[in-house]
């Protein structure tokens, strides 16, 4: 079946009843968002690759208790990762290890490269400043720049309400404007 | 001159937008990754077992099966024992 012929819910009752190929394709079909999401939200690929692992074990595991009661599958994954994202910060907190941070910073063609350099080193604060958000603001932005999701959307994933999604993500914004501007963060780009 | 202010932090609103915009981009996972993944989450052993201990019936009778068994084995040396003692006190 390919991914033009994917049918979730079929899919999905198909996968709840044992079906391993219908996990395979829920599998190819959110395992780069999950990847995403647990990349931006660890920093390394290392820790992001064995977490998304273990967010599908999890829900191959649990798939049969999965009911969709309005919450969508993507919200019901998203949960799992969150949960293991939150007890992985947990673990990683109690060793006291020193984060390694290997996010990619491209740059773009046909910049110069001091012009790359600098625009790397703004990003690279900007990622140190999103990373140091409360979990929901960070979920937040990454749902909404990394996978380009509609505040209606990031809410039923999120378990809110879009006017909720709307004015948390001002608030973000403020805070994270503030505290740039308190690093004398250079907003003109250029 | 508040109305310039409120203006500019608009505005500086909407560069970190598009700064956000151009640091979180979405990042693809070569194909090596999502294969080693998906090697990993079929697993055939560990998911088995924990489907297994989700059913609680089938639990409920290993469990059984189990204590069953294990008093078997108590009789049966016991009896042994009794037997065999006995014999070497005589």
């Amino acid at each position: 079946m390919s991914e033009l012929d994917y049918n979730e819910e079929e899919v999905l009752a198909r996968a709840s009843q044992g079906d391993r190929d219908a996990f395979g394709q829920l599998y190819g079909h959110y395992v780069e968002r999950i990847f995403n999401y647990v990349y931006y939200r660890t920093g390394n690929s290392h820790d992001a690759e064995d977490l998304t692992a273990r967010v599908f074990q999890r829900a191959m595991n649990h798939i049969v208790n999965y009911t969709d009661r309005g919450v969508p599958f993507s919200a019901w994954l998203y949960r799992i990762a969150h949960n293991l994202v939150a007890n992985w910060h947990r673990d990683r907190s109690r060793k006291q290890e020193i984060p390694i941070d290997d996010l990619p910073i491209l740059p773009t063609k046909g910049d110069h490269p001091e012009k790359n350099l600098v625009r790397s080193q703004e990003q690279e604060s900007l990622l140190k400043m999103i990373r140091k958000l409360p979990p929901e603001r960070q979920n937040l932005l990454i749902l909404k720049f990394v996978e380009n999701m509609s505040n209606a959307e990031i809410g039923r994933i999120m378990g809110r309400s879009e006017g909720a999604v709307k004015s948390l993500y001002h608030r973000t914004l403020l805070a994270l404007r503030d505290q740039l501007e308190d690093q004398n963060f250079n907003f003109e780009g250029e | 001159m508040t109305k310039h202010s409120n203006q500019t932090q608009e505005e500086n609103l909407d560069v970190l937008e598009a700064h956000l915009a151009g640091t979180l981009k979405r990042v693809t996972p070569s194909n090596d990754v999502v294969q080693r993944l998906r090697g990993r989450i079929q697993i055939p052993t560990r998911s088995e077992i924990t489907l297994r201990l989700t059913d609680w019936r089938r639990l409920l009778l290993i469990f059984g099966g189990v204590m069953s068994g294990m008093m078997l084995i108590v009789t049966l040396a016991r009896a042994f024992y009794y037997l065999t003692g006995r014999k070497s006190t005589i």
